[in-house]
């Protein structure tokens, strides 16, 4: 793993994308996230606001921009189910900080440091959101970490996948 | 000072935004008598603009996503339907008549079962009004089983409202939006169902468990309990009317938390991983439809004319048999004549006294000269007439 000092993070530069890609990549995961479980009858094992979270926090370099990202989509995400709004906000708040830290350090260039970056945070995601629901709450919740586990390998599968095409998008000086 | 919020900008936001949504959540949530925490039943108005403004970025987006499938599916669908629809039409229409006259016949059953409620005063609900909505998109996350519907508010929907499919039942209303709404699925983990089982009528609360599995809780170990076996919604819980599918019985497991206590599996009716079109209880009153009535009302007048034609039938055939002799033995019993009447044969008070008797007349004596008891004059015959073959027989 390639660590780099603060000061490389000028020299890598940071990257930037069209408003529209801003705009649309989130609202697109959202809605997937919510319309593709139907599909898949119960073997929708991923979280594509958590890609996308990661995703833009490593390429911006920015923890405060991941984690207004990451805060949003938690919302968002929160706000379509019947429990507490808040809980996978906080999840991601956190995954989207953390993000943006790494970016800073590492060469996020390559894509395979990335993809073990979008396991271990898709992991430790599941692993906040149970704390806040139990811990936090105080509320009851079944938890399947199986379910869990396979979720963290399809995101990172799907981020396999999104993140080139995503790379594809960015503004060139 | 400024420098230390520079240097810690970042955490600094951190904090911020983790202290706010942790306070937002400590609103929603209630402490309950028994000491542990629920979430707020109701949302209070900042949670729920919350969830509007979700739904409707969200919503949109998905009602177009969910047209473009269902309209390629559809294309394509179509056209292999088309190819056998004749013959289906045909057997269809068969079975529709079919049904026509066993749902009249279960109707009067119903309407007799609904007098004799009424008569003990109990409230029986019957599903008088449903819409049809189609299920577009789902909350995104396993641990909540909630799934959006295309009607809302703008169609008269409510919350709690009972949502089921032909097969069976599927959840309950939550939300409520203009144009859409929220259903809480019956195998969510906090969902809540009053369901009886059909056979030994043990009843129970129906919810789901983590993966999604419909299980029935709080039931002592019953041996009677046995794979297969349907289960029904109880009609307790004033959501669901009562009779429903709800499933059948999967299997039966020992409750993990309580000796003495079991965990019965069911394997839901409706297909609650594949939802397309839902129904929507939107009314349960105590009558029947406009349709309904008038299967009843065919159903009675087809009753009274069969009635009508079996007492036709069963007059031709006592009168056949009063008129052939051969039918009747007059030697025996009452009881064991064929086409006895099971009236009891009406009674002569007395015996007409004719204007003028004669030797034919019941009661006379033989001879012509003989005179009659009531000492009128006896008269003479003009002419003779011919003796009866059997005497004391009335044709």
């Amino acid at each position: 793993m390639a660590v780099l000092g603060a000061d490389n993070r000028r020299e890598l530069g940071i990257r930037r994308f069209p408003m529209l890609v801003y705009a649309l990549t989130p609202l697109v995961a959202l809605v997937l996230q919510a319309w593709l479980p139907r599909l898949l009858l119960g073997y929708a094992w991923f979280d594509l606001p958590l890609v996308i979270t990661v995703y833009f926090a490593l390429v911006r370099r920015d923890p405060v921009q991941g984690m207004l990202m990451g805060s949003t989509m938690g919302l968002f995400e929160d706000a379509l189910t019947h429990h507490a709004i808040g809980v996978n906000g906080i999840a991601k708040t956190v995954v989207g900080f953390l993000a943006g830290s790494v970016g800073v350090r590492i060469d996020v260039e390559n894509h395979t440091i990335r993809l073990m970056l979008v396991f271990l945070l898709s992991l430790l995601s599941s692993v906040l959101y149970l704390f806040v629901y139990r811990v936090l709450l105080g509320l009851e919740l079944d938890w399947k970490w199986l379910a869990e586990m396979m979720k963290a390998l399809g995101s990172t599968a799907i981020a396999a996948a999104l993140f080139p095409l995503l790379d594809r998008t960015q503004l060139r000086d | 000072m400024e420098s230390f919020f520079l240097r810690y900008r970042n955490l600094l936001v951190l904090l911020a935004i983790l202290l706010a949504q942790i306070i937002g959540l400590a609103v929603q949530v209630r402490r309950a008598d028994n000491g542990r925490s629920t979430l707020d039943p109701g949302d209070a108005a900042g949670v729920r603009l919350i969830r509007l403004w979700a739904d409707a970025v969200v919503t949109p987006p998905e009602k177009f996503f969910h047209g473009s499938k269902l309209g390629a599916v559809s294309l394509w669908q179509n056209y292999m339907d088309l190819r056998h629809v004749r013959e289906q039409n045909q057997d269809l229409q068969k079975t529709i008549d079919r049904l026509r006259l066993e749902q009249a016949a279960l109707l009067e059953d119903a309407k007799q079962g609904a007098r004799l409620q009424t008569l003990m005063d109990f409230q029986q609900k019957y599903i008088y009004k449903t819409l049809a909505a189609q299920a577009i998109g789902s909350s995104g996350s396993d641990s909540s089983r909630v799934f959006y519907i295309d009607k809302g508010k703008n169609y008269g929907l409510e919350s709690d409202m009972a949502v089921i499919t032909a097969d069976g039942i599927v959840g309950k209303v939550r939300e409520v939006y203009p144009r859409t709404a929220q259903v809480l699925a019956v195998n969510d983990q906090t969902s809540g169902a009053g369901v009886i089982l059909e056979t030994t009528r043990i009843r129970g609360i129906l919810r789901g468990n983590a993966n999604g599995r419909l299980q029935i809780v709080g039931i002592l170990a019953d041996q009677r309990i046995q794979p297969g076996e349907k289960v029904l919604t109880a009609g307790g819980d004033q959501i669901f009317p009562r009779g429903l599918p709800v499933g059948v019985v999967e299997k039966v497991v020992p409750d993990p938390e309580r000796d003495s206590f079991i965990d019965v599996i069911v394997k839901p009716a409706a297909h609650l991983d594949r939802l397309d079109e839902v129904l929507v209880i939107t009314s349960t009153e105590p009558r029947f439809s406009d349709e309904q009535q008038q299967d009843m009302a065919t159903s009675e007048a087809q009753k009274g004319a069969e009635a009508a034609a079996v007492k036709e039938q069963q007059k031709a055939s006592q009168i056949m048999a009063e008129r052939l002799p051969g039918l009747a033995d007059p030697n025996a019993p009452a009881d064991q004549q064929p086409y006895k009447d099971v009236a009891p044969p009406p009674t002569i008070s007395a015996t007409p006294q004719p204007l003028h008797p004669d030797r034919f007349t019941p009661g006379a004596t033989s001879t012509p000269s003989a005179e009659p008891e009531s000492g009128a004059p006896a008269a003479k015959p003009s002419k003779p007439a011919p003796k009866p073959e059997q005497p004391g027989r009335n044709p």
